[in-house]
């Protein structure tokens, strides 16, 4: 085997001339080509899902269904949960930018990997952070909704009438937790698959370089 | 002065070309792939040349850009996934300097090199360009004795490639 090695040592620095042989001009002309790197893939969808989950927030929360909102005795919990989003929104933009900052491709392999994984994982908090907003708004809406809008109060009126008021809460609460989980299973999955696809070659290697430290 | 920088990095890069050819031989399969990630490879060095400024030679400072981009960077493409074609990679290996057997070897060692993960093709490529334990440890942000332990897997692992 040793001997295998070090033939293929020699070879190897033998192989000079079989390499290909690029010229000045060719190699200026790369340095102003676009970069296909996951770094960018990761910067670009995390950019995305910032938008998107804040566009979701801005959605939700506009001046018409405000009024709606006090109406329904709701208005200043959802308030409290909204100053909370836009806190934590910020707090996520800097921390996102500055772990994107310290991806250097003259790091350690190793250490390159760590600083995208935390890049990732601050997007995947994001994220997470923002389902459970999304879904405590949905929680509290559907009770001021069924409790104090007009359409709540017939349809828990007739439901008093037609069958017992604890079959009917029963019922909206099995519904709306089914309706939340296959929402949040979607959602997880989609971001299983995303990350999946992207992060899989990253991670396994990561993995083995750590396993090697431990 | 930024074209004084362009002009010298080129041409650092058009003498030094041959550690990211070999790079991209080893992480790819055919020829398009290859210039692919010799590309990508070139702009990650540009982008990085500013805070380069000689602390450390130049092509030290190139084996752990390409080999980062090579490992973690770069997104493979489809036609990487292909079977190894290997008249059409660049190992060419010289039959008048050898005798049949070794030329046999040689073919089946890179074959072998070829299926390895990653970080083992890493580990091999900076053990065939010669460098120390060090380096290698620096490179890939491991002990140096894991580097060397992990070397030896890595060896065993060829071993067994090899036969069967």
């Amino acid at each position: 085997m040793m001997d295998e090695l070090e033939l293929l040592k020699k070879d190897w620095n033998n192989q000079q001339e079989h390499l290909p042989k690029l010229s000045y001009d060719q190699i200026y002309k790369m340095i102003w080509k676009k970069s296909s790197s996951m770094v960018k893939w990761i910067f670009y969808i995390s950019i995305i899902e910032f938008v998107f989950w804040a566009a979701i927030n801005i959605i939700f929360s506009d001046p018409q269904s405000m009024e709606e909102l006090k109406t329904m005795h709701i208005y200043n919990i959802m308030m409290v949960l909204g100053f909370l989003n836009y806190a934590i929104i910020l707090y996520f933009i800097l921390k996102f930018y500055l772990n994107y900052k310290k991806i250097s491709v003259m790091d350690s392999s190793r250490k390159l990997m760590k600083t995208i994984l935390k890049v990732k994982q601050t997007v995947t908090q994001y994220v997470w952070f923002n389902l459970i907003i999304f879904t405590l708004t949905m929680i509290i809406s559907l009770y001021g909704v069924i409790l104090y809008s007009p359409e709540g109060q017939e349809i828990t009126k007739s439901a008093s009438e037609q069958a017992s008021e604890s079959m009917f809460w029963f019922l909206v609460i099995v519904i709306s937790v089914v309706f939340m989980a296959i929402i949040l299973v979607l959602i997880w999955l989609f971001y299983r698959l995303l990350y999946g696809i992207l992060l899989k070659r990253l991670k396994e290697n990561y993995n083995e370089l750590k396993k090697l430290e431990v | 002065m930024n074209k004084e920088l362009e002009h010298q990095f080129v041409s650092e890069l058009e003498n030094n070309q041959n550690i990211v050819h070999k790079v991209c031989s080893l992480y790819t399969n055919d020829r398009d792939s290859h210039n692919d990630l010799f590309q990508e490879i070139t702009i990650q060095l540009w982008k990085a040349y500013p805070k380069f400024r000689g602390d450390a030679k130049f092509s030290t400072w190139m084996y752990r850009v390409a080999l980062n981009t090579a490992i973690t960077l770069y997104r493979k493409s489809k036609k990487r996934v292909k079977t190894q074609d290997y008249d059409s990679v660049i190992f060419k290996i010289k039959a008048d300097e050898y005798d049949d057997t070794q030329e046999k070897q040689l073919k089946l060692m890179y074959n072998a090199i070829k299926q390895l993960g990653d970080i083992d093709k890493a580990l091999v490529f900076l053990y065939l360009e010669d460098k120390d334990y060090s380096e290698i440890s620096e490179t890939l942000g491991i002990s140096e004795v894991n580097a060397r332990v992990k070397m030896n897997r890595v060896k065993n692992k060829l071993r067994t490639i090899l036969n069967p």
